[in-house]
């Protein structure tokens, strides 16, 4: 384990406010490059707005967002996407009457020839077996119409998407909620291979013992609030239980690292 | 019991497999069959003569197809159709023969008004948030009855010859209107196989909402779909007003057409009234399927009664059909 791992990913005092309600309250929170991070908080806690905060879905009222170690201007998805940042949306946001290599070059596509007028099938169609062999999915072929698709092998076109689009950030916002409990495994293993692959993974979840299983270091948000950060092997499942039902919010004992 | 359970689903696939087949070649099979039987029962049907005029009688309605199922893959069901083509022909009565325009710059001018059409359709669309079926059943009327006022609602006689001559022309034994359909059908095809702006119709008539979440400009795509359809219309249009020599359209006494062949032939040719799907190649053989069965039926002498209820009955099977196959997708 290293003892300092770089951080990639870091808010400073990020706030954010709907009219009277403060949905996100001054959060310090830091990413570590190359490691899976677990967010976690009760309904409403703040996590969904925190995450659309650092994709440039909503702007923040005030606060800083750095990226590996600078300042980030992130005013739309599309300055997210340039630093790598790259969410995978609950619901996955694929067509599905369309196959897999179309999917994940859908609106990026590679062209060719006369004027560049021309889809470049072949070398779309490598990079996606590509990106399914890294990530060791078991589509059958890169030509899979996505309707086919199950839970699991879906998420796994939709994180796929992600990399193709250089991402390096991966959030992923409760990407087991619909699945069973075979392609939950999937996923989580799929996490794990992005891990190796020195991606960083930020994992919104309310199940715990995923968190144990994949994370390497867990926060917890309560009311707004980031209320504490912990390296997974520090802690346990009652402890972060507590912190997300808000029963012990002694920010002084839980304070992040 | 289990070997009956296992026998059952073995039968049960291979039932499937059947329909499978069936929806992916059974409009190929059928229009060969009706091809050879129209052959065995009609003297002189088989022969060169009798092809190039079915080829030419299905281009007219063959090239308006092509955009209507164009903008039908991209989600939008264009019924204004009906209101451009009658906007389009009457202009063209006007300025060629009433103003005695060039042929060129009536041409033009067409071109420019189909434009305008799939202006005003894409406006009410994207920026109302109107459904399409609703917007171009309103602007159709409001085309038609455009049309009918700058006509004084009469009907236009051409009487230059250019016209013809240019239109009704027949290089190499083929009507220009033959060749123009396969060229519509190539550049169609190509462009929704292999170009961008193919895979983004698909894409938006599919889902617009991911299409958009994903970067595509989906407003972009309905516009040009709205102006490929227009385009597409004006041009059978055209041809359809030379071949006729005035501005009574297919053979009917009004300036306009018949929408229902329309969707039977693009819904037989698997386009889906629920957009993101379809062939456009499949098109043009159901485009030939039609036009065979109606030729066959007027050669055996079928009253015109007869060939409306076919017409009718063919509609509603392919709209069974397209049922069938978004539900078995």
């Amino acid at each position: 384990m290293l003892q300092a791992p770089e951080i990639i990913l870091e808010t400073h005092n990020l706030s954010k406010s709907f009219a009277a309600v403060q949905a996100v309250q001054e959060v310090n929170w830091s990413v570590p490059k190359g490691q899976v991070s677990a967010l976690l908080g009760d309904n409403g806690a703040g996590k969904s707005t925190l995450v659309k905060l650092v994709c440039g879905a909503i702007m923040p009222s005030s606060g800083e967002i750095w990226v590996r170690g600078q300042p980030a201007r992130i005013t739309a998805p599309n300055d997210a996407l340039e630093l790598g940042i790259a969410p995978v949306y609950q619901d996955l946001a694929l067509i599905e009457s369309r196959n897999v290599t179309q999917n994940l070059f859908l609106g990026g596509e590679l062209t060719h020839g006369l004027f560049n007028w021309f889809l470049d099938h072949k070398r779309m169609e490598l990079e996606t077996q590509r990106v399914l062999a890294e990530i060791r999915s078991r589509i059958p072929s890169a030509k899979e119409i996505v309707r086919k698709l199950s839970g699991g092998q879906r998420q796994a076109v939709a994180i796929a998407r992600t990399l193709i689009r250089g991402g390096e950030i991966i959030i992923m916002d409760e990407p087991t909620a619909a699945l069973g409990v075979e392609q939950t495994r999937e996923v989580l293993n799929l996490i794990q291979t992005l891990k190796t692959q020195g991606k960083t993974v930020i994992l919104i979840t309310h199940n715990i013992s995923h968190v144990f299983e994949v994370a390497d270091q867990v926060s917890v948000m309560f009311r707004g609030e980031m209320i504490g950060t912990k390296r997974t092997e520090d802690t346990t499942p009652d402890e972060v239980i507590a912190m997300i039902v808000g029963a012990k919010s002694d920010q002084k004992t839980l304070g992040s690292a | 019991m289990e070997n009956i359970q296992r026998g059952s689903s073995n039968f049960k696939q291979s039932q499937e497999k059947v329909i499978d087949f069936l929806l992916e070649n059974g409009l190929y099979l059928s229009t060969i069959i009706l091809f050879i039987g129209f052959s065995v029962s009609i003297p002189n049907f088989f022969g060169l003569e009798t092809a190039v005029n079915i080829l030419s009688s299905a281009s007219l309605k063959g090239i308006i197809a092509a955009g209507f199922t164009i903008a039908l893959i991209a989600g939008l069901i264009d019924t204004s159709i009906l209101g451009v083509a009658a906007f389009t022909t009457i202009l063209t009565g006007v300025l060629y023969q009433q103003l005695g325009w060039s042929l060129a710059a009536t041409l033009l001018t067409v071109t420019f008004a189909a434009c305008v059409c799939a202006a005003i359709n894409y406006s009410l669309v994207v920026l109302a948030k109107v459904n399409s079926f609703v917007v171009t059943t309103a602007t159709g009327g409001l085309f038609l009855g455009a049309a009918l006022f700058f006509g004084n609602g009469q009907t236009i006689v051409i009487v230059r010859t250019e016209f013809q001559d240019v239109l009704m022309a027949r290089p190499l034994g083929i009507p220009v209107s033959v060749w123009l359909l396969f060229l519509v059908y190539t550049v169609a095809y190509i462009m929704l196989n292999h170009t961008k702006l193919g895979a983004h119709i698909y894409a938006s008539g599919a889902n617009a909402n991911v299409a958009r979440v994903t970067g595509v400009r989906t407003a972009r795509v309905t516009m040009i779909a709205f102006a490929l359809c227009a385009l597409a219309t004006a041009l059978g249009t055209v041809l359809s007003t030379a071949r006729s020599g005035s501005t009574l359209l297919f053979g009917t006494t009004f300036p306009s057409f018949d929408l229902a062949e329309i969707f039977t032939a693009v819904l037989l040719g698997g386009a889906s009234l629920f957009g993101g799907s379809g062939k456009i190649e499949r098109n043009l053989v159901a485009i030939l399927f039609l036009t065979i069965l109606v030729f066959g039926l007027q050669m055996l002498g079928t009253k015109t009664g007869i060939w409306l209820v076919v017409k009718g009955i063919a509609f509603v099977a392919a709209i069974i059909f397209d049922v069938i196959r978004q539900r078995r997708i």
